[in-house]
């Protein structure tokens, strides 16, 4: 099942709770963020992912949406890498190279926004359970392991034949696969903080269970949280991929990588550019987020600090 | 111990109750009507009223998923909609294909997670470290149906090593598993190489460095034993993972395993074959679990004592 | 614990490798046919499913009564001979000394039993649902009898669903019948893996002749891709529906051929003629005007198929040669545009289910309609939500493909343009014509050739002026095959019969 149905590159990873002591101060956070310049991958991966949020905010200033992007050109298509078309054309005499820095802003949402929800659902459902623990944990929890044990290919044909197949559908499939992750990750960390002395304190002198869990322990949790996230868009554009090679992926002509790579495996043999190309792409994208990802654990992790 | 056993298992159970309800619901109310795809693209109307009748498809949602639970209990997933066929058996004969995939796969990504990631952790930092971990990242940053095709092209298709697809010889195996095993491999260096770093910070390393045991020692006798106790428990968990079936993997090398089976009948609708699927890989899926949890026990006696 | 590991990796090992001794090696490759296939059978029992891959293996399993030669003639099958009664009835005189794979004779009853069966069968009754009876003579002979005079009977009857049975041999099987099959066929069931590939065996008896090769082996790969590189590998004789891509890669290897020849298949785009703006005839010539099919089938099929007039193919029984397509002619579909009152276009949508040829048509048709103004967006539906969606009328457009698999117009045109089978029956334009009904029906109950094919042409004109649906192609139906394996012919329908194959020296 490895990368395709499961949007967890980390698997047994989530009950380290590195998330330890008082609430961290901004100096902490520039500790970490010396500690991650240390690590040339972790930076190497910043760079990249650099770039590719820059081709996705000026990706209309490179190539235009309506008459490079998705205009075909029947008379050129597949042809291979020119001064013309960079990387080449696909099936419909596309511009490959248009697409690709197009389809940045597509992968981009779905993997950040399919994050965004999970986290919302899972850290808020992790929170809650973990906070009041006994039987509410136990509710969630077991719901969560039901949705853990869903395929979330299941899940994501569910939704898109129930709710139609578009953008916001697919991303809603993928997030709701990954909330039991989040879930577990924001909980296993509220069960190391919440019977602190600051929250003790917090609740002595009156404070809400509402602002506690907002004011204290979910800032106390982000640190495993934004790892897990970093990994977790990865996770989210692969996925995208895996359904679109099973067929259930974005709405053409929208450039999406995952699609064109999915589309394009039957010319692999014969214009190898219209796999290979969004191929690399997603393959660097990927390994950059998860080289950040894995330095942040490493900055994160006081244990590991030298 | 046994008391331990008896209430994972019977904390199975509402689980599979709730996993059962929720894809019977799933297949219940998505559009898509199980007897008009049995019947295909031209099928009169009365034929599909029918045959819906027959199917038992017009009674009330409650009372079907009370007898397939009904049945299921008593070991009888019911038949295909779409084949006939029995579906406890049809889930028998392709799960030792799925096993055995799923097996080879984590084999490969033990051989190639567990040295790296230990290499890694004893040279924080340095080229090697970086290095192994960014191809070790490779292998999970790539589409695996991508990789599996490329594969296919180098080793079948130019080389001839191997076949390209279906199981008919044990050369049959090598690429499916590779392919499945590359993002488990991984995730094991990860953790192989985080649980080294954690260990070796750790008192006991620093004694016996300071007694002057040599390094490799250090590393192989005292930090490697207890650094791979948490390994262990991801190869369990990647295990259960890849049982669970890979359907890009399986579709990419015509693969007949138990998760092309379930994703072929979600499109064909065809509930009892995904309900069927779907709880035997949650069954199985749970039950690794729990052996990876007592296998946890048995090799860290403190763990084991939590249990009683 | 690196003992522990150790131990893992052996047990590992010596679990893939006992397997390995229990997975038979490759059998030799002269004694055994492997075809490379789509998708897995579902079942071996005509009467449970019409799907393409189990009719594919079933075909070389079963014989029918009546069949159609390569120019579509009906010859002799299992019936030797037969003859008109009067116009409701047909008497077949069967072969004598026929076998069933499992020794059994083949005698009158079970052809009533086979024709009863499939009546009751909602899966493949509306193949026969015009006979009323089956009255066995004597042992040889039986006539069929059908509600009104029906035309196409002996069509019908050539269909794969079609197939003769065995009585004893269904009754003893009870619900597994469709895993252990039983025919009159050339080749016997031998074995299936599920998911992976069923193996037959040639049938000693067969009334045909004992085949030359020992075994054939139907192999479930679903890439096309990967069928074509198998062949390249030498790992499949002969691989079905290739890509259009790989198809140069074929015809460029010594070793293989590539075999391409026409269908009865034909990709159509409908409208929804119940729903504004396709009730009007006039939207629906626009956009007839706007495509070019000859793009789509240069785009989408590398050239594998040919523009399409008509509903049926070309090879159909019933199909009218004289009938111009549309050409490509903005200025004409703007005019009609005007006219219709959408002089600036308008916005739509389009489905389709996740089929990569149709989700690829949509894109192409998608660009051609926007040079109309019709700005058109292409919704991927799954498979069982479209039939539910199309069958309820929810949208606007869609595409779809036809084969008309018995050959004869009726079984094309029948069920797609009747008013009395609206929606799931087949009928998903809605279209309503009751000159088109009334020519339906009296070239269904003629017995007569000549007048059915006259009334068959004139279907055929009135829809290719009111479009309910728009031909975009016939498509060509392909096979890659090693050159050393002879006497391979397809079926026009894609039920390509083994049956003569042989391998060089």
């Amino acid at each position: 099942m490895s990368q395709e149905m499961t949007l967890d590159p980390v698997q047994g990873q989530l009950d380290k709770s590195p998330a330890k002591g008082a609430p961290k101060k901004r100096s902490q956070w520039l500790e970490v963020w010396h500690r991650l310049k240390r690590d040339k991958m972790a930076m190497l991966g910043l760079f990249i992912i650099t770039l590719v949020v820059l081709a996705a905010i000026f990706a209309d200033l490179i190539a235009d949406y309506e008459t490079v992007v998705i205009a075909q050109n029947l008379a050129d298509r597949l042809q291979g890498p020119s001064a013309q078309y960079w990387l080449g054309t696909d099936e419909f005499g596309r511009d490959i190279f248009a697409r690709i820095i197009h389809g940045t802003r597509v992968s981009l949402m779905v993997g950040v926004l399919s994050v965004a929800i999970a986290i919302v659902m899972g850290g808020g459902l992790g929170a809650v359970a973990g906070y009041y623990g006994g039987k509410i944990d136990n509710v969630i929890m077991r719901v969560m392991d039901i949705f853990l044990a869903v395929p979330s290919i299941l899940l994501a044909i569910a939704i898109v034949s129930a709710l139609g197949a578009n953008l916001m559908n697919l991303m809603l499939a993928i997030a709701i696969s990954s909330v039991p992750t989040y879930a577990r990750v924001v909980r296993a960390s509220v069960l190391t903080i919440r019977d602190q002395e600051f929250i003790e304190a917090a609740r002595a002198i009156g404070a809400s269970d509402l602002r506690i869990i907002f004011r204290h322990i979910i800032p106390n949790c982000l640190s495993p949280v934004i790892v897990q996230g970093a990994l977790g868009v990865a996770g989210a554009i692969l996925s995208t991929a895996g359904l679109s090679f099973i067929g259930l992926g974005i709405q053409p002509p929208e450039p999406e990588w995952g699609a064109m790579l999915a589309g394009g495996r039957q010319y692999l043999r014969h214009a190898w550019h219209v796999t290979t190309f969004p191929g690399l792409t997603i393959m660097i994208t990927i390994l950059a987020l998860n080289l950040l990802g894995d330095g942040l654990r490493d900055a994160l992790d006081p244990r590991l600090k030298h | 111990m046994h008391r331990f056993i008896l209430k994972r298992l019977l904390l199975l159970i509402p689980v599979l109750l709730g996993v059962s309800l929720l894809v019977f619901a799933i297949m219940s109310f998505t559009p898509g009507d199980p007897a008009q795809l049995i019947l295909g693209e031209n099928a009169p109307p009365e034929a599909v009223a029918e045959l819906r009748e027959e199917m038992g498809l017009n009674d009330p949602f409650l009372l079907r998923y009370a007898r397939f639970v009904g049945n299921a209990a008593t070991g009888d997933l019911g038949q295909s909609y779409t084949s006939g066929r029995d579906v406890f058996d049809e889930i028998f004969s392709r799960f030792p294909n799925t096993l055995i995939l799923a097996a080879l796969g984590v084999v490969i990504a033990v051989i190639i997670g567990i040295p790296i990631g230990i290499i890694s952790a004893t040279r924080q930092y340095s080229m090697i470290d970086s290095g192994s971990m960014f191809f070790a990242l490779l292998g999970v940053s790539m589409p695996n149906f991508w990789l599996g095709l490329m594969m296919i092209l180098l080793f079948s298709v130019n080389l001839g090593w191997v076949p390209s697809g279906g199981y008919s010889s044990w050369s049959s195996l090598i690429m499916p598993a590779i392919t499945l095993g590359t993002g488990s491999a991984a995730i094991i260096t990860r953790m192989t190489r985080s649980s080294m770093l954690e260990v070796i910070r750790q008192d006991y390393i620093r004694t016996a460095r300071a007694k002057g045991v040599a390094e490799n020692v250090v590393i192989n006798r005292h930090a490697l034993k207890n650094a791979l106790i948490p390994v262990i428990t991801v190869i369990g968990l990647q295990f259960g993972m890849l049982l669970g079936g890979a359907v890009l993997t399986e579709t990419v090398f015509s693969w007949p395993g138990v998760g092309r089976m379930m994703v072929d009948a979600i499109r064909q609708k065809d509930a009892p074959t995904v309900l069927g699927t779907v709880v035997f890989l949650a069954t199985t899926f749970s039950l690794v679990n729990l052996l990876v949890d007592l296998l946890y026990g048995f090799v860290d006696p403190r763990i084991k004592s939590q249990y009683a | 614990m690196i003992k522990a590991v150790k131990a893992a990796i052996a047990v590992g090992m010596a679990v893939v490798l006992s397997a390995c001794g229990g997975a038979e090696e490759a059998v030799k490759m002269k004694d055994t046919l492997v075809v490379g296939q789509g998708a897995d059978a579902k079942t071996l029992d005509p009467h449970a499913t019409n799907d393409q891959p189990s009719s594919r293996v079933a075909v070389q399993i079963y014989s029918q009564l009546v069949e159609t030669d390569k120019d579509m003639n009906i010859v002799p099958g299992l019936a030797e001979s037969w003859k008109s009664l009067d116009d409701k009835t047909t008497q077949f005189t069967l072969r004598k000394g026929v076998k069933f794979h499992n020794g059994e004779e083949l005698k009158a009853s079970d052809v009533k039993f086979t024709l009863e069966a499939m009546i009751a069968s909602p899966t493949v009754a509306h193949i026969v649902n015009s006979i009323s009876t089956v009255e066995v003579v004597d042992d040889y002979t039986v006539n069929v009898i059908t509600k009104e005079p029906f035309g196409p009977l002996l069509y019908h009857l050539t269909h794969t669903a079609a197939s003769i049975l065995n009585e004893k041999a269904v009754k003893a099987a009870g619900d597994s019948y469709g895993q252990k099959p039983v025919g009159t066929g050339p080749y016997q069931f031998v074995d299936w893996a599920v998911g992976d590939r069923i193996t037959l065996k040639a049938f000693d008896n067969y009334y045909g002749g004992k085949q030359e090769i020992p075994n054939v082996i139907f192999r479930n790969i679903p890439e096309g891709t990967n069928r074509a590189i198998a062949l390249e590998t030498g790992e499949i004789d002969i691989g079905y529906d290739l890509e259009p891509i790989d198809k140069d890669t074929v015809r460029s290897k010594d070793n293989l051929a590539l075999v391409e020849e026409e269908s009865f298949s034909v990709a159509y785009l409908g409208f929804n003629t119940k729903k504004a703006p396709y009730d009007n005839v006039k939207v629906r010539q626009a956009i007839s005007y706007a495509i070019n099919a000859d793009d789509i089938v240069e785009a989408v099929l590398m050239g594998a198929g040919s523009p399409s007039s008509s509903p049926i193919g070309p090879k159909v029984f019933g199909f009218n040669p004289n009938i111009e397509r549309y050409k490509q002619n903005f200025d004409k579909a703007r005019e009609l545009l005007t006219e219709a009152g959408y002089a600036d276009g308008f916005k739509t949508s389009i489905w389709t289910n996740d089929n990569p040829t149709r989700v690829q048509i949509a894109q192409v048709l998608q660009a051609q309609l926007r040079q109309i103004g019709i700005d058109m967006s292409i919704e991927v539906v799954e498979w069982g939500a479209f039939l539910d969606g199309t069958s309820r009328g929810d949208h606007d457009m869609f595409i779809m493909g036809w084969v008309t698999v018995t050959g004869d117009a009726d079984y094309g045109l029948y069920a797609l343009f009747n008013s009395a089978t609206h929606g799931g029956a087949g009928n998903r334009s809605f279209y309503s014509n009751a000159e088109v009904d009334q020519l339906l029906n009296q070239a269904r109950t003629s017995t007569d050739a000549g007048e059915r094919k006259e009334l068959y042409g004139k279907i055929q004109v009135i829809l290719q002026n009111e479009v309910p649906t728009f031909s975009i192609y016939d498509q060509y139906q392909n096979i890659g095959i090693q050159k050393n394996v002879l006497g391979f012919h397809m079926a026009p329908a894609g039920h390509h019969k083994i049956r003569g194959v042989r391998f060089q020296g």
